[in-house]
């Protein structure tokens, strides 16, 4: 067995280190598929593949301890790891013959939207009510009343309620929450709640009520002013 | 020792090292997993439809759902007794029994629970089947049982306020309470003939289930606490009736090992002719 397999193996080795453990770690990266992962290994097999088989030596100097391990002639100490390999290669067919094969035990996958597009016409409102301290004390009163149940004292989405809800209530001091959206898309989801959601966003499963049916529209506008406030975030605006 | 040897046993021990990595992992993992569904399996003999506690249950895998007092309607309440319910299954190709268990301190006639299914293929919004703004929602179908009656009552709804005793009743139930815990079986045919009111299961398939507990004990001027929409409740969760055993995947998988077998076989011989010659 010579050094030319040794090489293309840990070259192999190393694409893939990069791609499983230093990708992620890239700042705004994230991990890869294992699907994706596969492809490039499978393109960097086929560009050593390419490379080696360039000349007829190269060629040769590849295939031939390839050729040698795989009949056995003259490859020592390695019989054993031959075996082994022609061995664990149709085990490993079979295993992956039953991964596809056997019938799931896990439920159907459910790709809910967190944020779907809201109807048009509560789009770019914005807030009748002045962000004076007065207001935002009021909806922070509100907000303690009727929301905090769920959303928590501490705007976290970890109220005492909130354990038993799939999904769980939104946690507005999560950036990714009340931050990335306009208030009039807050005032769409607290008037209308989880059973105004569009399909995407299963409403059937969101316990949020329908506060249009208790809350006059101006206490649901203090009330905004105030988990913004209380969660330490902005809505996002078009400026 | 010989290089040859040296790599050998590198080679042995770093794939034990990785198959250990790999099992850890993949251990740890389904143990951090939380119940999403629950799993009837099939059994043989009769269900224990009449007896909370017997011994059959235990074939069954439990599965545990946190719960919330109910809030979207708005004669809601705060804080209810029940935190978390387990729930077991079984079924016999022909019946289902379901077996709820939690705690609650005291037993009170007006102690109650509920399961809650989706009927037909329309979605159904947890909370009685709400009606949805933008997507047309389907009826539930929910099984009841209350202490002080001991039985079950088949009922609809579609929308808080329109729950309807239907006039076919097919549902059984039986409560035992002992040791401050509550277990009430919930059984059925696994379909019926009336698949616009009943939940129709078909074993191996996936349907939606929900849960409700009423904790009947009376406040200090003597009235109910939870009653009505103020209880505490779960969100929608499946359920599945398993399917008979199928073996098929072992057949395919023994045949596509068998071919690789072959494929081996066949390259050496092709190699070994060619190095001969």
């Amino acid at each position: 067995m010579g050094g030319s397999l040794l090489k293309p193996a840990i070259l192999i080795g190393i694409v893939y280190v990069i791609l499983k453990f230093v990708v992620p770690n890239i700042p705004g990266s994230a991990p890869l598929p294992s699907s994706l992962i596969f492809l490039y290994l499978m393109l960097t097999t086929t560009g050593i593949v390419i490379f080696a088989t360039l000349s007829g030596e190269s060629k040769d100097a590849f295939w031939n301890p390839i050729q040698r391990f795989m009949t056995g002639e003259n490859i020592g100490g390695l019989q054993a790891l031959r075996y082994a390999v022609l061995i664990v290669f149709p085990l490993l067919v079979g295993w992956q013959t039953y991964g596809s094969t056997a019938t799931s035990d896990a439920p159907p996958a459910e790709n809910r939207t967190i944020h779907p597009a809201p109807p048009g016409e509560y789009t770019g409102l914005s807030n009748p009510v002045a962000k004076t301290p007065e207001n935002i004390m009021q909806g922070k009163g509100f907000y303690a009343a009727f929301c905090s149940p769920c959303h928590g004292g501490k705007f976290d989405g970890k109220g005492p309620a909130a354990r038993g809800f799939n999904p769980p209530p939104a946690n507005f001091s999560d950036p990714t929450t009340i931050a990335m959206l306009q208030e009039s898309y807050l005032f769409w989801r607290i008037k209308k709640g989880g059973v105004g959601l569009p399909i995407e966003g299963m409403p059937w499963k969101s316990a949020m009520p329908r506060w249009e049916v208790e809350l006059p529209d101006e206490w649901i506008w203090k009330i905004i002013l105030g988990e913004y406030d209380g969660a330490h975030q902005s809505p996002r605006t078009w400026e | 020792m010989k290089p040859a040897n040296q790599m050998r046993q590198w080679v042995v021990r770093g794939g034990a090292a990785v198959a250990a990595v790999l099992f850890l992992g993949g251990a740890t993992m389904s143990m951090a997993q939380e119940s999403v569904s629950v799993s009837a399996p099939m059994v043989k003999g009769a269900l224990p439809v009449d007896d909370p506690n017997a011994a059959a249950w235990n074939t069954a895998k439990p599965a545990t759902f946190p719960m919330s007092p109910q809030v979207h309607w708005p004669n809601r309440i705060q804080e209810v007794t029940v935190k978390d319910l387990t729930v077991r299954a079984l079924h016999d190709g022909t019946q289902v029994a379901i077996l709820l268990e939690y705690a609650d301190p005291t037993q009170d006639p007006d102690d109650a629970a509920a399961l809650q299914f989706m009927v037909g293929d329309k979605k159904a919004h947890f909370a009685h089947g709400q009606p949805m703004a933008q997507v047309e929602g389907g009826p539930v179908n929910i099984w009841y049982w209350k202490n002080k009656d001991d039985k079950a009552v088949d009922m609809n709804a579609q929308g808080f306020g329109t729950l309807k005793i239907q006039p076919h009743q097919d549902v059984k139930a039986k409560g035992a309470y002992a040791n401050g815990t509550w277990k009430v079986v919930f059984s059925r045919p696994l379909g019926t003939e009336h698949a616009a009111e009943d939940t129709q299961i078909v074993p191996g398939g996936f349907i939606n289930i929900s849960f409700a507990v009423w904790d009947g004990r009376k406040d200090g001027a003597g009235d109910i606490v939870e009653k009505g929409s103020q209880k505490a409740v779960s969100s929608w969760w499946y359920f599945r009736a398993e399917a008979p055993p199928d073996y098929s995947a072992y057949y395919y998988a023994a045949f596509a090992a068998a071919l690789a077998l072959g494929f081996q076989f066949v390259l050496i011989r092709k190699l070994k002719k060619g190095q001969a010659a």
